[in-house]
């Protein structure tokens, strides 16, 4: 155990040498990296904190957004179904119209439809109905109603109404016309003469007048002057009947 | 024990084979630093992290006793370590013998820590305030703190030397009395031996300096005490 001076010194020089050389290899550049790397790190970790609170506000942005998309499209949505529904209720409101036009227009037509069929049914009905008395008059159409028609003819010329009696006048002064009674049976001449008398009464003038005889008159006279015509005979009895049954339809 | 040969001279030193062994240590630990640390990059290979880790180690040890001031003892403290573990170590290879196995290595480093905790100790406080705390509780307790420092520094270089020179000599003798592989087990306990009283040197050394540094705040703390 001895003690050597010159190793003491030695080894304490030796030593802060060597404090030097690894401060200066060792500890300083292992140190600064090590520094560096931490500073990277902390570097990293803010721009991963500060990425981190970017995408935190983007996030919340985007939420914002997307939840006002969402309102936006709530509201086109109702907006579209308002829209929808009113455009509904025109068409349906139009197509009602429509449906009542044309069930109106389909009632018109009906309704003219009935009464085309009504008349038909009735002028059939008054066309029979005329055939029927004709065909009975023509039956009971016999001299002895003629007679009856004669003195009817005879009371209904006394009565003429002052019109009548004023426009056969008028007509008398025409020259050239005469009177033509037909009759349905065959008239004797003192039938005629008195016939002739009351014309003559009626006009005011005595008138050449044509006898002729027409079965299709059924039974009765029909006397005519000119535009002056008067009946009285079955057949023209029955078409003004009938003319006043359908104007009565 | 044979006496350390001198190897040669320069000056008034006698360079002894302690010295040279020294010196080699120096020149490896600096060569190796040097090449490792020149491409030092942020993405560190497997030599590099674990050189990383060994600093860190050292680094955050030393915070753990002085959190404001790893950075400062680093190179003091780091540097004891790094020293002892190899100059110890060096004694398992044939034919050296570990510096630290010499009292006058170990006592080297003793006065080192002892100028050390002073160092730091007025750096941190300032003059008056560090010497106050001598006087601490009270004044009468002067001889003891001076004391304390002389023995504890004494204990320091010869509490290393006595447990590597006595591996170091089991050794030998174990070799002698039993042959060639008998002593293999006491090596590794060398070993573990080493390594042990390096750290134990280091943070003893660090214990100092930190009470020193902290011995402001400790009389601070003791005054407050009183008072209350």
């Amino acid at each position: 155990m001895d003690f050597d001076w010159s190793t003491f010194f030695l080894e304490i020089i030796n030593f802060l040498i060597l404090v030097w050389i690894l401060k200066r290899f060792l500890y300083r550049p292992v140190l600064d990296v090590i520094a560096k790397r931490r500073a990277g790190i902390e570097k990293t970790l803010a721009d991963a904190r500060r990425i981190e609170t970017e995408a935190s506000e983007l996030k919340r942005q985007n939420e914002y957004c997307l939840a006002q998309w969402e309102e936006e499209k709530e509201a086109a949505q109702a907006r579209l179904h308002e829209g929808l529904a009113a455009e509904r209720e025109r068409l349906m409101a139009e197509m009602e119209a429509a449906v009542a036009e044309e069930r109106e227009r389909c009632r018109v037509l009906d309704e003219r439809h009935q009464r085309d069929l009504k008349r038909a049914v009735e002028e059939q009905g008054i066309a029979q109905g005329a055939a029927f008395s004709a065909k009975l008059l023509a039956r009971v159409a016999t001299p002895e109603l003629e007679a009856r028609l004669y003195a009817l003819l005879l009371e209904d010329l006394r009565s003429l109404p002052a019109g009548d009696k004023r426009a056969m006048a008028d007509a008398a002064v025409i020259p050239g016309l005469q009177l033509n009674v037909q009759s349905a049976f065959a008239l004797d001449e003192s039938k005629r003469a008195e016939l002739t008398r009351a014309l003559a009464e009626v006009a005011g003038k005595t008138l050449p007048v044509e006898y002729s005889e027409n079965p299709e008159l059924l039974a009765g006279f029909q006397v005519s002057l000119g535009p002056w015509i008067l009946h009285a005979n079955l057949r023209d009895e029955l078409k003004f009947f009938s003319g006043a049954l359908r104007h009565a339809g | 024990m044979e006496a350390v040969a001198v190897l040669f001279r320069i000056g008034p030193f006698a360079i002894t084979s302690i010295v040279v062994t020294t010196w080699g240590i120096m020149l490896a630990l600096g060569v190796f630093c040097w090449l490792v640390t020149r491409n030092l990059t942020l993405d560190p290979g497997p030599l590099q992290a674990a050189l990383e880790g060994v600093v860190s180690a050292m680094e955050e040890s030393i915070a753990a006793v002085l959190p404001d001031r790893a950075q400062l003892l680093l190179p003091f403290i780091g540097t004891l370590w790094i020293y002892i573990v190899f100059a110890n170590l060096v004694g398992v290879i044939p034919h050296l013998h570990g510096p630290t196995g010499n009292l006058s290595v170990t006592a080297g480093l003793a006065l080192l820590v002892f100028l050390s905790v002073h160092w730091f100790g007025i750096r941190s406080e300032g003059l008056r305030r560090y010497l106050r705390h001598y006087l601490s509780p009270s004044p009468i307790l002067l001889p003891f703190h001076l004391l304390s420092e002389v023995t504890r520094t004494v204990a320091l270089a010869v509490r290393l030397f006595g447990n590597i020179m006595s591996l170091e000599m089991a050794a030998l003798l174990v070799l002698l009395v039993a042959g060639l592989l008998a002593p293999v087990p006491l090596l590794m306990l060398h070993i573990v031996e080493s390594l042990v009283q390096a750290y134990i040197f280091g943070m003893l050394a660090l214990i100092y300096v930190a009470g020193a540094m902290q011995s402001q705040q400790n009389l601070e703390r003791n005054e407050e005490g009183n008072e209350q």
